[in-house]
């Protein structure tokens, strides 16, 4: 009798490494290429020392911390309080109006009038930044056309209040659109029933709302607002336009000192804190999420 | 007194489809209901316009002879136990359970006892800070139970209790919350599609088909005294044996079937009608057994088939005549009955129901 070979089951057998590997190259060479290569040539450049008058660092530029130590000053931590005031403003906002928008998106729309509002928040998002800002600056700005309006409210245009105000709101209505198709996932996923038990057992539509769907949407709402905060801490083209120079955030300030005055050496230390303070918001608030999923 | 609650002609239309189609009945104070109908008939459409999620385009609701047709759902005091429970996921047991009590202002130091009596009552001690996801499928429904119970509702109303759970976990949950319902003493409607659970529970059954109530009694006059083939097909498995009218006596007709066997049957106003039989009320004996002569109808025919069921079997006997009618009966040990032999069936005239022909839902007769 002849022995007969066991076939291994043809299904769930690992790829070998090697054509993994193969699979991930073009991939990863990208990434080395176009991120992680000059992000180490900025990392390298903001340690570089700087001599006035020059663009960029000399090549054979002594090491140095000079760069961030002269970071340590009240016009940059100015600007630094500004961007992350702004930001957590418009953020918070974004999601106060993003929440009920997309409530109301997944549970009181038919199909059709969802797939219209949904499509209209994408087309939102992906409308050209510089196009939205500009035409909020030409109906809210110090010579738009709600200037009367303002000053027969007793409110100046040019005030720096309204510059801060204005930033914000530009903020904002880049950050609802994100919001709020950001919670249409977790929303959809919440069984309406609870909502429904906790009006069967006594508590009125808003209380219901407040001690199940919210809480439950917690997740949710802090991608929602992470991504919002993200983009607003790195929000370049609304402070520029909304803010005219009076209102600066980190990124105009890395412009000003690559473009204006070539520093490049200090541009990528700002450049560089601008991405840690991004990279440690993230993982506070998706810390604090993971302490709150393991106590419950 | 007043009943606890009272459908006046309601209608409840979702676009083309009328989940609730002039629906009207009352409920006593204190009675257990089944709401009984194959899916999709209108079941939870009714219960969620009793509970005030849905609002009936026409007609009126009250609850204990108050009229809340225009009531939002937390401005009545309505226990619901739904489908699948919907136990809130971020709350331990002790919170669900505690969840009504906060919101129908029970006095904050007296919730934890109420709490602690909710889980005894559904023999759950000990599991108040569980949450729900750690608990099997007949805990949480224990738990829902004792959520929608703890504020003491004056009407309860249970959406499928049990139709998540596995068979034998039923029978025994189902025995467990018709204690809990008789312990409790409140009114409640029990929705289900599944007849042996609509009869054991209900006092009363309303049987529903398309969004209409067709049939309202007790467990046994639904089922013994269907009012349609709908109703006779829907409460349990049934012979029918298509005949017409030969002749009348007091009471009484004698009929043909189809296939040539002759029949003595209660008396129906129509000549051609269809008579149904259950198969538990036929008795099957050897070809030629004299127990059968004292019967009112009996019949010669041949075992097609057996099949068994544990402590039941159901045996398919083809008739000479070529009909095919199913007999149940208990699965006693040693009488070899078996596919080939010749039997003799027969049943009494009361075990047969009669109806006029082609008349399949019994609406509009
Ligand atoms: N909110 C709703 N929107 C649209 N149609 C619904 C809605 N609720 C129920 N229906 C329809 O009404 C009919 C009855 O549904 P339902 O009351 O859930 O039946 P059952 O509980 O007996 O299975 C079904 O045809 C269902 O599709
Ligand atoms: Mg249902």
């Amino acid at each position: 009798m002849t022995a007969i070979p066991v076939q291994p089951p043809p299904i769930a057998i690992p790829a070998p490494p090697r054509t993994t590997l193969f699979l991930l190259a073009p991939g990863l060479l990208l990434l080395f290429a176009i991120f992680a290569l000059p992000l180490f040539g900025l990392v390298l450049e903001s340690l570089k020392q700087y001599v006035p008058g020059r663009v960029g660092s000399a090549v054979d530029a002594p090491l140095t911390l000079e760069n961030y130590r002269e970071l340590a000053t009240p016009s940059f931590a100015g600007v630094l309080y500004e961007t992350f005031k702004l930001s957590a403003a418009a953020s918070l906002a974004g999601l106060l109006a993003a929440f009920p928008l997309a409530y109301c998106i997944v549970r009181r729309f038919s199909p059709r009038q969802r797939a219209v509002c949904i499509g209209l928040l994408v087309m939102l998002v992906l409308l050209s930044m510089l196009v939205r800002t500009y035409a909020l600056e030409l109906a809210f700005g110090s010579v738009g056309v709600a200037r009367p309006l303002f000053l027969a409210l007793g409110i100046s245009p040019t005030s720096r209040w309204y510059t801060e105000t204005l930033v914000a709101a530009g903020l904002l209505h880049a950050v609802v659109p994100m919001c709020t198709l950001t919670l249409l996932g977790t929303i959809q996923n919440i069984d309406p029933r609870f909502c429904d038990a906790a009006q069967s057992l006594g508590a009125p539509a808003w209380k219901a709302h407040l001690g199940i769907t919210v809480p439950l949407a917690l997740p949710g709402l802090v991608s929602a607002f992470l991504i919002a905060m993200t983009f607003s801490i790195s929000a370049f083209v609304i402070p520029m336009v909304l803010g005219k120079g009076r209102v600066l955030f980190l990124s105009n300030t890395i412009y000003t000192r690559f473009s204006d005055v070539a520093n490049y050496p200090s541009g990528a230390a700002v450049s560089i804190v601008m991405l840690v303070i991004s990279l440690l918001v993230l993982s506070l608030v998706s810390l604090v999420q993971r302490r709150r999923g393991s106590r419950s | 007194m007043s009943n606890a609650v009272e459908f006046h002609r309601v209608s409840r239309r979702f676009g083309a489809v009328t989940a609730v189609d002039d629906v009207s009945f009352s409920i006593a104070a204190g009675e257990t209901v089944a709401l009984l109908g194959p899916s999709g008939c209108g079941k939870t459409s009714i219960l969620r316009v009793i509970a005030g999620f849905e609002r009936p385009d026409h007609g009126t609701v009250s609850i204990g002879g108050r009229d809340v047709t225009a009531l939002k759902p937390y401005e009545r005091n309505v226990g619901l136990l739904f489908q699948h429970y919907a136990l809130f996921p971020h709350m331990t047991v002790a919170e669900n359970i505690a969840y009504g009590l906060r919101h129908r202002g029970a006095d904050r130091r007296e919730i934890p006892d109420r709490v602690e009596a909710m889980l005894a009552l559904v023999r759950l001690q000990g599991f108040g800070s569980r949450r729900p996801h750690q608990l099997s499928g007949g805990q949480q429904q224990r738990v829902a139970l004792a959520r929608a119970l703890a504020t003491r509702p004056g009407l309860i109303l249970l959406d499928e209790p049990l139709s998540a759970l596995d068979a034998k976990l039923r029978q025994d949950l189902r025995a467990e919350l018709k204690q809990v319902l008789a312990a409790v003493n409140s009114t409640a409607m029990v929705v289900t599609h599944d007849q042996e659970e609509a009869m054991s529970l209900g006092e009363r059954v309303f049987l529903m088909q398309a969004g209409r109530i067709v049939q309202v009694g007790a467990p046994s006059d639904v089922y013994g005294r269907p009012g349609s083939r709908f109703a006779a097909d829907f409460m349990g498995r049934t012979n029918w044996i298509e005949a017409q009218v030969t002749r009348r006596e007091t009471g009484l007709a004698r009929a043909l079937s189809r296939s040539g066997l002759s029949l003595t049957v209660p008396d129906c106003p129509s000549d051609a009608i269809d008579i149904c039989v259950r198969p538990e009320n036929i008795i099957l004996s050897a070809a030629d057994d004299a127990d059968q002569h004292g019967m009112a109808n009996s019949a010669k025919g041949r075992i097609l088939n057996v099949a068994l069921l544990g402590s039941t079997r159901q045996i398919l006997v083809e008739m000479a005549g070529g009909e095919q009618i199913l007999v149940m009966q208990a699965n006693r040990v040693g009488d070899g009955l078996g596919p080939g032999q010749a039997v003799t069936i027969g049943f009494p005239v009361d075990a047969c129901i009669t109806m006029p022909a082609g008349n399949p839902t019994g609406l509009a007769a």
